[in-house]
């Protein structure tokens, strides 16, 4: 059998096993392990276990992940994000549809502090869908701001997302965080666009909140200062050069703890919880990330990646036409994957396409992290929709999914936006960081 | 009877790995900051990547078990509601004995190589932390987590679990 027949078996058997709901790094590290023993030798397959799981775990860079991660679990533990909310209640919540935009706001916040899509909807889940049901907002507009407002968790820097393209492709960190800062910006803005929209053309669906005293504003914006201190610290340090990415998510992640501690909002078991999460969720991602260090291997020894980038560039419908295809492909597999396990699939395929073609990677890792924003919010699986629908579980699983389409109409407007104008990407990097 | 021995053991096995994961990230945090402040004060803290480094073992494979006993490690639920529950049940069984020999063999792998570590004298670059212990550390994780599997594998033959509902 030729590699590349052995290669495209591989990937069926590995959607078999997919849809029998066997684990997705399981059903990597069975098709890869089988895969290399086959096309070179058990040692060989055996040698990428042993090797990569221990580079991948003692990686001082990839400790970025669970700190950021402990400091959103932290500030949720700790009632921080709730007060974040509270401050753009305060300033936008009597504007028609405003408990909605103050939910993506803080949401965005949410999303600077935090790397984690669900982290950031289970969040502002809790935090305001009792306020909207309240105030008499339909369900399809609450739960739909809500989950599509957590997935600005991937976009907003620090982002799981981000470290984990980083990581696959060899692409700077830090470049790839400021990318993501206006893009992630502009995609805030986008939904509250929408949600103004929405409200305008049918006031019924979010009706003006309670109009707030400038003292109760005041108040609000006070609650709201340590979170916002520990944004600039933490992502100012990176970009100010005081800090690596590791190293600022580490301080953030303290200083969350000690605000906590001091000011007596966080428990002891608060705390033994936000730690418990966090090493858990770490070990979901970063087992994911050694599967793809033994699947990526085989797909190389197959030459499937070449034969697909010989396929695309083959194809008469120039340089954008074939980008859009493989974004075309990534709208499609979110449907069915899961955003961490999408990334991981294609990128030995599709980044050296891109890269071939000449586009900008930085450029195209936020167009990717984008996309698997777009995954974690399309029918019928879901992510953030499922985690909405835990927090809202009288709201029926198709209302969310009605709720969450406007917004992905912004994301495909974000998504026309960078391809038309890859300067909202790439000006913060290379501005700051230098032209590469 | 046997089962539920094993379970109690098991969940005490995964209650220590989760806590050497959280005293791993809380050293990784303190070290870290700690360079940073010394940094500041034109003091770096010598070795510290190193700390860091082998810390990041217990967190990585420290919340393998953890992540597993919450239903957390991800999986496509997408057929799920169509299959019928005894279907469900033998596809569940089957990914969790699947996981247990993958685990078994992370932590085969990892055993193998403590010797190597060993012979070669591997360790970190500026503290000199032997990396065997840890190689040996990750090996007994995996194989927490692999136990861990089994035992839900067999507690869903034997009727004593419902099959849980992935993520």
């Amino acid at each position: 059998m030729s590699p590349e027949t052995v290669g495209f078996i591989g990937i069926g058997i590995l959607l078999v096993l997919l849809a029998i709901r066997i684990p997705v790094a399981i059903a990597m590290f069975l098709v890869g392990l089988g895969g290399i023993a086959y096309l070179r030798n058990e040692t060989a397959a055996l040698s990428y276990l042993a090797n990569d799981g221990f580079s991948l775990a003692s990686s001082a860079d990839l400790l970025v992940i669970p700190l950021f991660i402990l400091m959103g679990n932290v500030a949720t533990e700790s009632g921080m994000s709730r007060k974040l909310y509270d401050a753009a209640y305060a300033w936008i919540g009597s504007w028609r549809g405003g408990l909605a935009s103050a939910t993506v706001v803080g949401s965005g916040g949410f999303a600077a502090l935090s790397g984690s899509s669900v982290a950031s909807a289970l969040t502002m889940g809790r935090v305001s869908l009792g306020e909207m049901q309240r105030f008499g907002y339909s369900p399809r507009l609450s739960t739909g701001a809500v989950a599509a407002g957590g997935t600005l968790g991937i976009l907003i820097p620090p982002s799981t997302g981000f470290v984990l393209y980083a990581i696959l492709t060899q692409e700077s960190i830090g470049r790839l965080f400021l990318a993501g800062v206006l893009p992630g910006l502009l995609l805030v803005v986008l939904f509250i666009a929408t949600i103004m929209v929405m409200s305008t053309i049918n006031p019924a669906l979010g009706p003006s909140g309670p109009r707030t005293s400038w003292s109760d504003k005041g108040r609000a914006t006070l609650g709201s200062l340590p979170l916002i201190g520990l944004v600039v610290l933490t992502i100012g340090g990176i970009y100010g050069g005081l800090f690596s990415p590791t190293e600022a998510a580490g301080v953030g992640a303290l200083m969350a703890i000690l605000y906590g501690l001091v000011t007596r909002t966080l428990s002891f078991t608060g705390l033994s919880k936000a730690l418990s999460d966090s090493v858990s969720t770490t070990a979901v991602v970063m087992l994911i990330l050694i599967a793809a260090h033994v699947f990526g291997p085989f797909l190389a020894f197959s030459r499937v990646p070449t034969l697909v980038g010989e396929f695309l560039t083959g194809l008469k419908v120039g340089v954008y036409g074939v980008l859009i295809l493989i974004l075309a492909c990534y709208l499609i597999l979110g449907c069915f994957l899961e955003g961490y396990a999408m990334l991981v699939l294609t990128m030995p395929i599709f980044f050296p396409v891109i890269t071939s073609l000449g586009f900008d990677p930085i450029w195209f890792g936020v167009l990717a992290v984008v996309m698997l924003e777009m995954g974690l919010i399309t029918p019928p699986v879901g992510m953030n929709v499922f985690i909405v629908k835990s927090v809202a579980p009288s709201v029926p699983l198709s209302d969310i999914f009605r709720g969450v389409a406007p917004f992905l109409l912004s994301m495909v407007v974000l998504v026309a936006l960078l391809i038309l104008f890859p300067q909202i990407a790439l000006i913060l990097p290379n501005t700051m960081l230098g032209v590469r | 009877m046997i089962l539920s021995r094993l379970s109690w053991l098991t969940d005490r096995l995964i209650d220590l790995s989760v806590l050497l994961g959280a005293v791993g990230l809380l050293v990784a945090l303190g070290t870290t900051t700690a360079d940073v402040v010394g940094r500041a004060f034109g003091r770096p803290l010598y070795g510290a990547r190193d700390v860091v480094s082998m810390a990041g073992v217990f967190v990585v494979f420290g919340g393998m078990a953890h992540a597993h006993r919450k239903g957390a490690h991800v999986a496509v639920d997408l057929l799920e509601r169509h299959f019928s529950p005894g279907l469900n049940r033998v596809l569940t069984v089957a990914g969790h004995m699947l996981g247990a020999a993958v685990f078994l063999l992370i932590a085969r792998q990892f055993w193998l190589q403590v010797d190597l570590a060993r012979m070669l004298n591997m360790s970190t670059n500026l503290l000199y932390l032997p990396r065997a212990p840890f190689l040996m550390a990750m090996s007994a994780l995996s194989a927490i987590c692999a136990l861990s599997m089994t035992l839900n594998a067999l507690q869903l033959i034997f009727g004593h679990q419902k099959p849980e509902v992935t993520r």
